[in-house]
């Protein structure tokens, strides 16, 4: 996953956009003008791709410009086996959201990684502050804002209060879904 | 005292007093000087309501329970404003008083009556000053706002969740290098000049490309096997210990749950914004990664916690649970409106399958977020073909009569098929539940994610996406069709309609492997709907209908092509053109199947018949939906998530089931027989003696009573409110000891000497809901579903006899059932 998007990443900022991607289309199936002018019967069938405004978007307008030449004088029957719709889209929406959606993933995957491998770690060291924080927490539901310990900043000390009411939640939500299976079979 | 003129009449002293928070209230134990606060705040347009409410006393019917409060008569005005001032909720009460704890049923008398109390409040200050004006018309519209920005919310993350998972289930089959955004129908946007019958354009890259190797051949094939594989298991496993870090939560589709919360449970965390982000990355995942699951269901799970979190940004809501469940109403229906692209089959689905309690009010506001969200989907255009989902097909052949024939057999077939997943599915989750299996969560996930890729690839249909084969089956074979699925030797000399034509190969060798895939997704599906990944069911149940149902129909299109002379067809199909649908027998076996597993009836035909925008083809869908509910039932008594609620034994009180037995409240309650009732004394019990009591006894909730030998009825008392207050009383007030008095009603005149009381009145509930000793229980029951009580307190000439809890309630149902009843969840 991470080798994968820093590699497509790394193609997009250097350039490589050379296509053109239009945001509209006129798209036609039709069968290849051959089956038609000679009767035969063929599964072959050939897709036309134009820039048309929505209502000349039709065999007249996008098929015959291309193929008349082939079809001359039997338009009308070539012309009715042809499926032309018209479609838009909006590229920078799906660009916008396949990035977000892979950030939002690495920056999970990365954060997960972090609470396995690094987090015990310092949570060890920190092992007598965080005990006093949760015993303190639990009575604190009656009230009253935690009171602050002094080693830490303010802000950072709110973080961590709230990073592990949130872990002890989820150490929650674990043990009833993973060990006790009374919820989500 | 003069200027209250209506001051002999209970109802108008009561119904005054409520106009009277905010000034009295911040100490509801105040003691003198309410008389006077009362004429201070008498207003004009109130004395015209005073007036009326004396005329017809029961259009406050809530209120009227609490004229009791006039047994003592000098007090009675404050004790009441006292009493409403404290079910207030606002700043200057005790924190947390309302609230209630994880696993415990809300109390939507009391709540509503919250609400109701804050909403009075806030008309009577309205005339007050142009600033409580404004704060009035907020809280008028709060509600439709709050539905507003769940709407968008619920469009904005369907659409992301469409397009990540429309990109990456390609990612599985190769890559567009020129931008990799782009899955493979938009990477081929602008190529020009191919044949169809190559799906692959030259901007697109299959794996064995990208590696340098052929496009086609052995070596290819084994390529993109390996790849497809490889790709499942990353983002199944990336699905399964996401969801293990972050938030268990949000495994599972998530409806039976929201079922149960939107019945008044409370789950905390449950829709919670770890459990939203999770839920919308994890189910990405989880669909690219070709397990056999959907994202309906848990896109419900969503929009609810998109209305649970933004109903926080309006107190009205986000502070009273009652009112909270309106949203999430409201939610669910946005949630499958974006699902289904069927804003009323969302309101529908809302109404029929998940809500609970679903006023009128609720029901506009729902429509009104369905269709905002339906609406901010749209514009999002997240397929390009200008429509909310996939799978969206448009028919315009008439139906013939005859062939409600085989729309009801595919009815039935449907609700066999319905009854083998539901049986066969619970099953494997007992079995997971009670099992070493349910100790290996993201192993079991891996090890499905592997057989259904290994399995699935070698077939076409199970090998791509399942909105993509329901699209398939559901589509009509045009010119543009090129799947094997459509190949009928037609000569395109008519070019008005499409003739009547014999099945070529490629038909029935699609029937064949179409015969496989259901078999496999039947399978699957079983083994995959219950796994710790965010997974739906709509779309699996969807492709198990739509598979026969389009074999039943390309059948019954040969019969006709066959026999056209024969006495069923020779009225109807004689004149030469195509007069069988198959794509719209697979429509019909799909609903089947559906309803079959649901149990939905009218939402699931409103659903279906906005998928193909047109009315015409109510009646078959109508007729698959009943006939396959009636074999539904037949066979097995519930759907689905009902027998999702009974497996994990929520607390849940269905309404649809009637309580048949023939026992009385008497033999429900607690205590049972030998044992003591815990109560609490209305003026004689020190703070010592509650806490003693609280410590002793785990009740939730304890009824306040004159005195032990009396035991007439005063009020009901929660255990946490008790908690919360003497904490609050303690840090608060002074000279709060062990020895004072607890103070919960009675006359205030002749006070001991000692440290002052604590005064709780505003904690106590003076309109608890009672029963006699004798009353049925079907009574019992239906008292509980329809007012949504949490408890009910039982008496017996008028004494406190004991107590039915919403728990007793359904361990007695169970029991009566012959089921467990140690299995109910609750706290």
């Amino acid at each position: 996953m991470l080798r994968l998007s820093s590699l497509l990443i790394l193609t997009v900022f250097l350039g490589y956009v050379s296509a053109s991607y239009e945001d509209k289309r006129c798209k036609c199936v039709c069968p290849s003008p051959a089956t038609v002018l000679n009767n035969t019967v063929g599964s072959d069938r050939k897709l036309y791709i134009g820039n048309v405004p929505p209502n000349m978007c039709n065999c007249d307008g996008l098929i015959l410009p291309r193929v008349g030449d082939l079809v001359k004088g039997r338009e009308q029957e070539f012309c009715p086996r042809c499926e032309c719709k018209y479609e838009n889209r909006n590229t920078t929406i799906i660009k916008v959201v396949v990035i977000i959606v892979l950030w939002v993933i690495m920056l999970l995957v990365a954060y997960m990684g972090f609470l396995i491998c690094l987090d015990p770690l310092i949570n060890k060291r920190a092992k007598a502050s965080y005990q006093e924080h949760t015993n303190e927490d639990d009575e604190s539901t009656l009230g009253g804002p935690s009171q602050p310990i002094s080693s830490r900043g303010n802000v950072l000390n709110r973080v961590t209060h709230q990073q592990d009411k949130w872990k002890r939640q989820v150490r929650e939500q674990r043990r009833n879904i993973y060990d006790r299976h009374t919820m989500l079979n | 005292m003069e200027r209250f003129p209506l001051k002999t009449s209970k109802m108008a002293t009561t119904y005054q007093s409520v106009y009277k928070k905010g000034t009295g209230s911040s100490n509801g134990y105040s003691g003198q000087g309410g008389d006077d606060d009362m004429v201070s705040i008498k207003a004009g347009p109130h004395r015209a309501a005073d007036s009326s409410s004396a005329s017809t006393p029961t259009s406050h019917g809530t209120f009227q329970l609490y004229e009791h409060g006039t047994r003592y008569s000098d007090a009675s005005a404050h004790w009441d404003a006292v009493m409403f001032s404290g079910m207030q909720g606002e700043g200057d009460d005790i924190p947390g008083i309302g609230q209630y704890d994880d696993f415990h049923t809300i109390d939507w008398q009391r709540d509503i009556a919250r609400d109701r109390m804050r909403h009075r409040y806030i008309v009577k200050k309205r005339q007050d000053s142009i600033w409580d004006l404004i704060k009035g018309a907020h809280d008028a519209w709060s509600g439709w706002v709050c539905v507003l920005l769940v709407g968008v919310c619920t469009g904005v993350v369907a659409g992301v969740i469409d397009i990540g998972a429309s990109w990456m289930t390609d990612l599985k089959f190769g890559i567009c290098p020129q931008a990799f955004w782009f899955n493979r129908e938009q990477c081929c946007w602008s190529n020009d000049e191919v044949t169809v019958d190559h799906d692959n354009c030259s901007q697109w890259l299959t794996w064995p490309q990208v590696f340098g190797e052929s496009r086609d051949g052995a070596g290819a094939y084994i390529v993109s096997y390996l790849f497809y594989i490889v790709w499942a298991l990353i983002f199944a496993a990336l699905s399964a210990s996401l969801v293990r870090m972050f938030a268990p939560y949000a495994c599972g589709s998530g409806i039976p749950e929201i079922k149960t919360i939107l019945s008044g449970f409370i789950i905390r965390g449950y829709l919670g914004k770890w459990t939203l982000i999770i839920k919308v990355v994890g189910l990405i995942l989880s669909v690219s990664s070709g397990l056999s699951l959907g994202k309906e269901g848990p896109m419900v799970h969503i929009a609810s916690c998109l209305g649970n979190i933004l109903s926080y940004l309006f107190p009205k809501y986000g502070r009273n649970e009652a009112k909270k469940r309106e949203i999430l109403s409201a939610a669910a229906a946005a949630g499958v409106s974006v699902a289904f692209g069927a804003p009323i089959g969302g309101v529908l689905f809302s109404l029929e399958e998940v809500s609970y309690y679903f006023p009128l009010k609720t029901l506009w506001r729902s429509f009104f977020c369905a269709l905002i969200a339906a609406f901010i989907l749209r514009s999002i255009n997240p397929f390009g073909n200008e429509h909310l989902v996939l799978f969206y097909v448009e028919y315009n052949k008439p139906w013939k009569f005859f062939e409600l024939i085989p729309f009801i057999a595919l009815g039935i077939i449907g609700g066999c098929i319905a009854t083998i997943f539901i049986k066969a599915n619970i099953y494997w989750c007992r079995y997971r539940k009670y099992s070493k299996l349910g100790q290996y969560p993201v192993t079991e996930v891996l090890v499905v994610t592997l057989i259904t890729a290994i399995i699935a690839y070698p077939n076409p249909y199970t090998r791509m996406n399942t909105s993509q084969l329901i699209y398939l089956l559901f589509n009509q074979c045009g010119i543009s069709n090129n799947d094997p699925l459509c190949d009928y030797p037609r000569n395109y000399t008519d070019v008005n309609s499409i003739e009547k034509a014999a099945a070529g190969d490629g038909v029935y060798t699609a029937m064949w492997l179409l015969t496989l895939a259901l078999i496999l997704k039947l399978v699957m599906t079983v083994f995959t709907f219950g796994i710790k990944v965010p997974c739906g069911l709509f779309i699996p149940s969807l492709a198990l209908g739509a598979i026969p149902g389009r074999i039943v129909g390309i059948g019954v299109e040969q019969l006709a092509y066959r026999y056209p002379k024969s006495w069923l067809f020779s009225g109807e199909c004689s004149a030469g053109d195509d007069c069988i649908t198959p794509g719209l027998y697979a429509m019909v076996g799909a609903a089947a199947v559906l309803g079959g597993v649901t149990r939905m009836t009218v939402s699931l035909v409103v659903i279906m018949f906005e998928l193909t925008g047109g009315v015409r083809y109510i009646v078959p869908l109508m007729a698959a939906a009943m006939a396959s509910k009636w074999v539904g039932d037949a066979l097995g008594r519930q759907g689905i998530y009902d027998a999702h609620i009974a497996l994990n034994g929520y607390p849940f009180l269905d309404s649809k089931d009637e309580f048949q037995h023939t026992s009385l409240a008497a033999d429900v309650m607690q205590p049972k027989r030998n044992e003591t009732l815990s109560v609490i004394t209305q003026d004689s019990m020190t703070v010592d003696d509650v806490e003693t009591l609280l410590k002793e006894t785990e009740h939730n909730g304890y009824p306040v009573v004159v005195s032990k030998e009396s035991q007439y009825l005063v009020g009901f008392v929660l255990r946490r409110d008790l908690n919360l207050a003497i904490a609050n009383a303690r840090r608060t007030m002074d000279g709060i000891c062990g020895q004072s008095i607890v103070i919960f009603a009675g006359p205030t005149q002749s006070l001991p000497p000692g440290p002052p009381p604590l005064p709780l009145t505003r904690i106590l509930d003076l309109a608890p809901i009672t029963v006699t000793d004798q009353t049925p229980m079907e009574t019992v029951v239906d008292m509980f579903r329809k007012l949504g009580l949490r408890q009910t307190l039982v008496t017996h000439n008028g004494r406190l006899l004991g107590v039915i809890t919403k728990k007793d309630v359904l361990r007695h149902v169970k029991q009566m059932d012959n089921e467990d009843p140690s299995s109910v969840l609750f706290n």
